[in-house]
């Protein structure tokens, strides 16, 4: 009884470390970089092909390719319309422009090799999804998903941890990706961790997640109660916005005003330009009152049509940031 | 035995005290609402997904609901509003185009308060949407359905991400002397079946019946409805949904061109799915070629009068300042 009890135990530990092997293995398949997905067959990554005609498995360590072709979601899983190019002996790679994704938040792809061959990727690649193919067989397709947020390198939202070097995987999620808790896998740095994201300009709340455990991040004070009665870390990402004014040449000084100063009468004077006053201010995600000061006098925005009442029945200009 | 007794004596006690406060229950505030005078608020809404949903507090939980005009009444997650609120159980199925849901436990809100306005004696069903919240990876107390909106015109406003709430007397007129300052380009009539706004449009010539639907993310086209009207229907890739009943349906989603409502509301290519209505339709009480949801809003800035039963748009504005 003893035998069997520490067997349990032995196999609950090599399915521990199973799993934590599986999950190091990153989302295959695709990237995104700037405004680009970028689609990644390495040959190397692949055993199995599955024969399109006969569904028939075919194990090969080497495959005479003369062409690779992605097929998903996004284009009817056409054999051939969205052909690959070659760049090095063993990758294959296809960019295409992120807005060709925008319509869906999460699209199945698959790669079809020479036209006939569908390339099974392994099980224990993060971004899987079981389907099951017209005659019932086990088929695994990618993931690719869509968020307001992606990698890269020049983005506006720089997000670092201190320390956990010993740490295999960090990951971070938050609002801007649905908590995904695979897609952003951070990368390690002399200090720790780091990954900057492009996020669109509003609000959002973020963890790390490290090695499997929630953590909100240490750095930052802004934060809040969460529904597990923990804290999640907040970020403001602001965008930068020009208010231009045409005209008003012979005028002596223009301010910018609105919610986003809290109304004030001094702090942004417009800058004079050869047609008129133009200000660039950066501005959090959302809904803008303002009104230009011209010498004193207050006025809305003669060229948006956009305006609303405030609480005082003053007529304001009206701006968003999304 | 007697500590159990104790601690069964106390529950009751708690419960009873849980329950001494019912009188302060069933009041709704929007903490992120902009009041501009005792008829009129504006409430900003975010987008998860293709859902419009605002942040409200109601019987000391504070969070999500979906704005739906597809649905009746008001629905509360029962994940969050727990039995104890519920006055008795009764059968009855509540409609709306998130799905069909079954025997819901009825409730009777004593007082719903929009901050200052006041609401009594509003029914609402207390329903599992916990699948939602899970699909969404979003926290939602509810859905505010017909029921609360009809009281109000409403406009749902995809430009500044918000919806204003305007009181309206039993002819449909505002109670507001403001106005409002933008401009009110076109309008049409529709019919009120039930709780559904029906807008007869028109496709290839073919007279089409749609439901409007602001908690359709996708707009939906009956399978079922005259092929020429489908010959403007371009599809272009397979989908699945969920619907509020966690049924899952894989539908052929495309483009819908050449919506026209009159000769001059008309509509650009609108991202519509291919479904089965019927079911649909025993909800709506009605017969629908189709849903309008999502993509009518994303094209047209709309109020809604349910009481002279007449939808009013404004125009978005022509990009400024960029």
């Amino acid at each position: 009884m003893n035998k069997v009890f520490k067997h349990i135990i032995y196999l609950f530990f090599i399915a521990i470390s199973i799993s934590v092997y599986s999950q190091d293995n990153a989302v295959k398949g695709y990237k995104i970089v700037g405004d680009e997905v970028v689609f990644t067959f390495d040959i190397r990554d692949y055993t199995k092909y599955t024969n399109e005609k006969t569904s028939r498995r075919i194990r090969v360590e080497s495959f005479d390719i003369t062409n690779v072709v992605v097929s998903g979601e996004f284009n009817s899983w056409s054999r051939d319309k969205w052909q690959m190019n070659k760049v090095d002996e063993y990758t294959y790679q296809l960019k295409k422009n992120i807005d060709d994704f925008t319509d869906e938040f999460s699209w199945e792809f698959k790669f079809i090799i020479n036209n006939s061959y569908w390339a099974e990727p392994n099980k224990k690649v993060n971004n899987i999804t079981p389907a099951v193919d017209d005659y019932g067989y086990n088929l695994n397709v990618f993931n690719l998903k869509m968020f307001t947020a992606h990698p890269n390198e020049n983005g506006n939202a720089c997000f670092k941890l201190d320390g956990y070097k010993d740490a295999k995987r960090v990951v971070l999620t938050g609002t801007f990706n649905r908590w995904d808790e695979d897609i952003f896998n951070m990368n390690k740095t002399e200090n720790g961790w780091e990954l900057t994201l492009q996020v669109n300009p509003g609000q959002y709340q973020y963890k790390f997640i490290i090695d499997g455990d929630w953590v909100e991040d240490m750095r930052n004070p802004d934060k809040v109660e969460n529904e597990y009665h923990g804290f999640n870390s907040v970020i403001n990402i602001t965008e930068p916005f020009t208010f231009n004014l045409e005209g008003h040449l012979d005028a002596e000084k223009v301010i910018l005003t609105g919610t986003f100063n809290d109304w004030s009468e001094e702090d942004i004077k417009m800058i004079k330009t050869s047609n008129g006053w133009t200000y660039t201010a950066e501005l959090l995600g959302g809904k803008h009152h303002y009104k230009f000061i011209i010498d004193g006098n207050w006025t809305t925005d003669p060229d948006n049509s956009v305006k609303e009442y405030d609480y005082d029945g003053n007529i304001n200009s009206v701006c968003i940031i999304k | 035995m007697h500590k159990y007794f104790i601690c069964i004596l106390f529950y009751f006690f708690s419960i009873s005290l849980a329950n001494a406060d019912d009188d302060d229950e069933g009041s709704i505030t929007f903490s992120e609402a902009e009041i501009i005078n005792e008829f009129t608020t504006r409430i900003p809404f975010k987008l998860i997904d293709r859902l419009l949903v605002v942040e409200a507090e109601l019987l000391n939980k504070k969070g999500n609901f979906i704005i739906d005009t597809g649905s009746e009444s008001l629905i509360l997650n029962k994940t969050h509003f727990k039995t104890q609120y519920s006055r008795g159980k009764k059968s009855n199925a509540t409609s709306g185009v998130l799905d069909i849901v079954d025997n819901p436990l009825e409730k009777r809100l004593k007082q719903f308060v929009l901050k200052d306005f006041n609401i009594t004696n509003k029914m609402s069903d207390v329903i599992d949407l916990s699948h939602i919240e899970k699909s969404k990876k979003m926290n939602l107390l509810g859905i505010i359905g017909f029921n609360i909106l009809k009281d109000y015109e409403i406009f749902i406003d995809l430009h500044l991400n918000q919806i204003t709430l305007s009181k309206i007397d039993n002819q449909g007129n505002r109670l507001d002397k403001l106005q409002y300052l933008e401009k009110i380009t076109d309008s049409i009539n529709f019919f009120l079946k039930g709780h559904t706004i029906i807008l007869n449009g028109v496709v290839n010539n073919q007279k089409v019946k749609f439901g409007l639907d602001t908690a359709a993310e996708f707009n939906q086209i009956n399978k079922s409805v005259n092929k020429k009207v489908l010959k403007y229907f371009i599809p272009k890739k397979r989908l699945e949904l969920v619907g509020a009943s966690n049924k899952k349906i894989e539908v052929l989603a495309g483009k819908l061109h050449r919506v026209k409502l009159t000769e001059t509301i008309y509509f650009g290519p609108m991202y519509t799915v291919l479904t089965n209505l019927s079911r649909m339709n025993d909800a709506f009480g009605t017969n629908l070629d189709g849903i309008l949801g999502y993509a009518f809003f994303e094209q047209k800035r709309t109020i809604i009068n349910y009481k002279k039963e007449k939808l009013y748009f404004v125009n978005y504005p022509i990009k400024i300042n960029e």
